[in-house]
């Protein structure tokens, strides 16, 4: 639908409606998809390690599907349930259910690829519709693609990627401008979406909402398409307040909030959880600070989208202030990046967290560029773009090549190594060499392994769970290594362990246990501790 | 057992929640596409007045508000020499005729001659039937109806005028709104009703060839009508029932609705009698459904979105009785949590519906320069429901009379709430 046909009556066109064609650049995305296809798929299934948080949302698909529960123990709403039910129903139309592409995680990185592409297209046409520039849309999704800390983390089955997925089509809804009351339905819907996949979406309200209000305020529909916004937005949320009320699970029993969930008297509350979940701070045990984060892990991963980012949210929110047709998806754009950034350095984090950081730096810096090219001609402005990302793909240490330590170029991690396949040999050793019947301490990354095998090793559960959710803790280990047979360490789980003050697993391990198996390869070192005398 | 009602739940919140999404579609429809909403305005540009225009205004037991109806009528911004007013009544309603023959006499003092009183003593007593008499007076290209507590708006004719020759459309249907939102406490509801119906919904049947056109504000070519035989007089809503023999026959239908021309009317004065014209109403698509009209359209679609119409009061009839169970339910049955969240839906939609309902308050009041405030949203938060349960008891009631062969015309009485002052009459011959 062309834009100029919504324009009513009467009313000026806007600059915007006169230059933006409504085609899409077919080849320009086309290449894009490719490079993202390549990027995101080349070598996903080996590399990066399999996460404890994938193998979570899979055991909680796989529970959906399996038991029709929405986790196989006891959900106490950490997370709102969309994004593992989605993986529910995409391994649901799957011939191979959970080993369609070899295991369960794979399964799930799959349906990641196919979310990034998606993600890649509507990125590409909301620059595009926005800016009304191709090489600023370009650059956006060619950042979205190649960046190494993006190409890290949105390969993994992530709650976050799905997040963005909502939230980047519901921006996109919005730059299509036609109009349309279902339009803006369908975008407040996304963003409702958003909330009941990762509440951590909240951050990035004000920008939308910005967004929303700014982009309909013209039209003549604006009072339906305001309130439906609102309404599609809310529809969602109410149905998870709704299915935690129908369950007596939404307020504490007695109303008696504990500011530690683990300690909750009677049955679990979604109110509690929010409650705990907001009182948390990087001082607690259950995360790391940003700083810390930022220091040990995300700059050495990649600085370029980092620091470039940060800069092109900083231009974006300045320089647009004066141009009538970006000023309001600059600002929003700008918006959303720093609200996500607040929460951010607010909150208790894993190393994740900084996933959703990617698109919104690369949807900043396609917005900036934009801007800083809105009085060049498109191949002007091309040539900038290939100036800006010829030496980040050649430089060593860039986006794809760095020296390994013989000081030979070679591609880079993500490309090449191939680190899960020392967790399919895990699970391999403990299927040839550990009884179905035997009670296991692992990580979450293998449960789906052990679980969706037949026979099942029912008596395998997570590290976590065995320390604080009750059914486990008091009814299958009674938090005593007599009671288990192996405990399956995962990369870096004893600093979980630790973390966590799960010290009567630590102590098994150190005062029972004997390691019957192990593998490293550089600092991913994993091993199967055998507990006491189990035969 | 348990099983099989835990099915019915689900199918009833499945079913109802489709039906509800589509009538909330339509409630938005030209909002929704800025096309239908440009081609549902006023043109800009008038046509030079080329067609005549007979209006046809029925009238029974209407002394209060005749006269003021024809000094309007008559006042038509259009050249008198091409409009012809025929006031139609029944020979035993001696009040309205007596008033009306006072009014075209005073026309006729200031040298307009275009007024007649139509008067008939044969059966039966209804709107139909008055119709038909009064077509064969009328001497025009086009005919027009106009009900008799109607405010015309002068300009109807030229934009009539326009429409008809710039797109080849035999019958065009202008917008009707009622006004009085504010007077009790179902008007707002009723007033929002007519602002989604005309201002909406309509276009969405005029656009798929499926119209039950209103009963007043409707223009016709006078050869169209003749070729249908004129208006069923055995039917309660005559207009639902041409409307769809129009449709059948192919023709395309224009459906026009500018805050600006709208023909003013009021809600019912009392729930009785609100419940009465309701109940008509219902009964009347019930019949129209029952004659088979529907089947006769071209194509699936437009069969199905006739049927769907038109059986749609036999749906309201049902959930008076369903809504309540629903509630009770909610509160004593223990169903699994997937079919308690999938009974969420029809409540999401209600709450939608209301949402629309507010914004439209707003869109309505807004375009007719009232004023509503957040206690009329109240109001409607408090009598949403019992709103409900009204038009479900009416929908009711018209399958209870339809049952019993009780096909007698309750009519409506008309107060002029929404009248603003009737012109002054000058010699404009």
């Amino acid at each position: 639908m062309s834009a100029d046909v919504l324009t009513r009556p009467g009313k000026k066109p806007s600059p915007r409606s006169v230059k933006v064609s409504p085609k899409a650049p077919k080849l320009l995305i086309a290449v894009s998809l490719l490079i993202g296809l390549v990027s995101h798929g080349w070598n996903m299934f080996r590399y990066p390690l399999y996460l404890t948080d994938e193998g979570i949302y899979m055991e909680q698909a796989w529970s959906v599907l399996k038991e029709a529960k929405l986790s196989p123990y006891t959900y106490f709403y950490d997370h709102a349930p969309m994004g593992w039910l989605a993986l529910a129903g995409w391994v649901g139309i799957l011939p191979g259910g959970f080993q369609a592409f070899g295991n369960a995680i794979n399964t799930g990185r799959a349906l990641m690829l196919i979310v990034h592409l998606a993600s890649v297209f509507l990125m590409f046409e909301t620059v595009r519709r926005f800016t009304a520039s191709k090489p600023a849309a370009f650059l956006a999704v060619f950042v979205f693609n190649l960046s190494p800390l993006g190409v890290y983390y949105q390969r993994q089955v992530l709650l976050d990627n799905l997040m963005m997925f909502w939230i980047l089509l519901g921006l996109y809804m919005l730059a299509r401008r036609d109009g349309r009351i279902v339009t803006a339905m369908g975008a407040g819907a996304c963003f409702g979406l958003a909330l009941v996949t990762k509440e951590n979406a909240l951050f990035l309200l004000p920008g939308c909402a910005y967004l929303l209000h700014k982009t309909i305020r013209e039209q003549s529909n604006r009072r339906f398409g305001l309130s439906f916004w609102w309404f599609a937005l809310l529809a969602p949320v109410t149905a998870y307040l709704l299915f935690a009320q129908i369950k007596n699970e939404l307020f504490p029993e007695g109303l008696h909030f504990s500011p530690d969930n683990n300690q909750l008297k009677g049955h679990v509350s979604l109110l509690n959880t929010i409650w705990w979940q907001l009182h948390r701070n990087s001082n607690s045990s259950t995360g790391l600070s940003f700083t810390y984060l930022l220091q040990q892990s995300w700059l050495f991963k990649d600085r370029y989208i980092l620091i470039g980012g940060v800069a092109a949210t900083v231009l974006t929110l300045i320089s647009g202030r004066r141009n009538k047709r970006l000023r309001t998806p600059m600002l929003a754009c700008a918006l959303m990046a720093l609200g996500y950034a607040f929460y951010l350095s607010r909150s208790a984090l894993l190393d994740f967290y900084i996933a959703p950081m990617v698109p919104l730096f690369a949807l900043n810096l396609g917005m900036f560029f934009g801007w800083l090219t809105r009085r060049t001609n498109q191949g002007g402005a091309a040539v900038l773009v290939a100036c800006l990302l010829v030496p980040v793909l050649v430089m060593p240490g860039g986006f794809l090549v760095k020296y390994n330590a013989r000081g030979q170029l070679e591609f880079s991690d993500a490309y090449r190594l191939p680190l899960t396949q020392l967790q399919e040999q895990q699970v391999a050793w403990i299927k040839a060499n550990i009884p179905t019947n035997a009670r296991l301490i692992i990580d979450d990354d293998i449960w789906v392994a052990l679980h969706d095998s037949n026979p099942p090793y029912k008596n395998a559960h997570p590290h976590y769970k065995a320390t604080s959710d009750p059914d486990v803790r008091d009814k299958v280990f009674h938090s005593s290594w007599e009671n288990v047979d192996y405990v399956v360490m995962s990369n870096k789980m004893r600093d979980a362990l630790q973390r966590g003050g799960e010290t009567w697993i630590i102590e098994a391990i150190d005062q029972h246990g004997q390691t019957v198996w192990q593998a490293t390869r550089g600092d991913v070192s994993l091993s199967i501790v055998k507990i006491g005398n189990t035969s | 057992m348990e099983q099989l009602v835990l099915a019915v739940l689900t199918l009833i919140s499945l079913v109802l929640t489709v039906q509800a999404a589509h009538a909330l579609y339509l409630m938005i429809y030209t909002w929704d596409q800025p096309e239908a909403d440009a081609k549902a305005r006023v043109p800009d540009q008038r046509a030079t007045p080329e067609l005549s225009f007979t209006a046809i205004l029925p009238a029974r037991h209407e002394e209060e508000v005749i006269q003021a109806t024809i000094a309007r009528a008559a006042s038509a911004d259009y050249p008198p020499h091409l409009v012809q007013i025929l006031v139609v009544c029944s020979a035993d309603d001696v009040g309205t005729i007596e008033q009306a023959r006072a009014q075209v006499s005073a026309l006729r003092a200031v040298g307009r001659s275009n007024v007649d009183v139509v008067v008939f003593d044969d059966g039966p007593i209804n709107k139909p039937h008055g119709l038909n008499t009064a077509l064969r007076h009328a001497t025009s290209d086009v005919v027009s109806i106009f009900d008799a507590e109607d405010e015309v708006q002068p300009e109807l004719f030229d934009i009539v005028n326009t429409i008809m020759l710039s797109d080849d459309v035999s019958v065009v249907q202008a917008g009707v709104q009622l006004m009085n939102f504010d007077s009790n406490w179902y008007s707002t509801f009723n007033v929002l009703e007519y602002f989604f119906w005309f201002r909406s919904r309509l276009h969405y049947h005029a656009k798929n060839g499926a119209i039950t056109l209103g009963g007043n504000t409707v223009f016709f070519k006078k050869d169209l009508i003749e070729r249908l035989g004129g208006w069923d007089e055995t039917n309660l809503t005559e207009d639902a029932d041409i409307g769809l023999r129009v449709s059948s026959m192919g023709e395309k239908v224009r459906v026009v609705y500018d805050d600006r021309y709208v023909t003013k009317e009021e809600t019912p004065p009392t729930l009785q009698s609100f419940i009465k014209q309701r109940t008509r109403w219902c009964q009347g698509f019930m019949q129209t459904l029952g004659k088979g009209t529907w089947k006769l359209m071209p194509n699936r679609r437009q069969r199905f979105l006739a049927w769907y119409t038109l059986a749609f009061p036999h749906v309201q009839a049902m959930l008076g009785f369903y809504l309540p169970v629903a509630m009770l339910s909610a509160f004593v049955l223990s169903v699994p949590v997937p079919v308690a969240m999938l009974s969420w839906l029809p409540v999401l939609l209600l709450g939608a519906h209301f949402v629309m309902s507010v914004v439209g308050l707003y869109e309505f009041t807004g375009a007719h320069g009232l004023k509503a405030g957040p206690g009329t949203v109240v109001k409607m938060a408090l009598t949403w429901f019992p709103y409900q349960m009204v038009l479900s008891y009416a929908a009711g009631r018209a399958l209870y009379r339809q049952l019993k062969g009780a096909t007698n015309w309750e009519k409506t009485a008309h107060v002029g709430a929404h009248r603003t002052e009737a012109p002054e009459l000058t010699n404009v011959g």
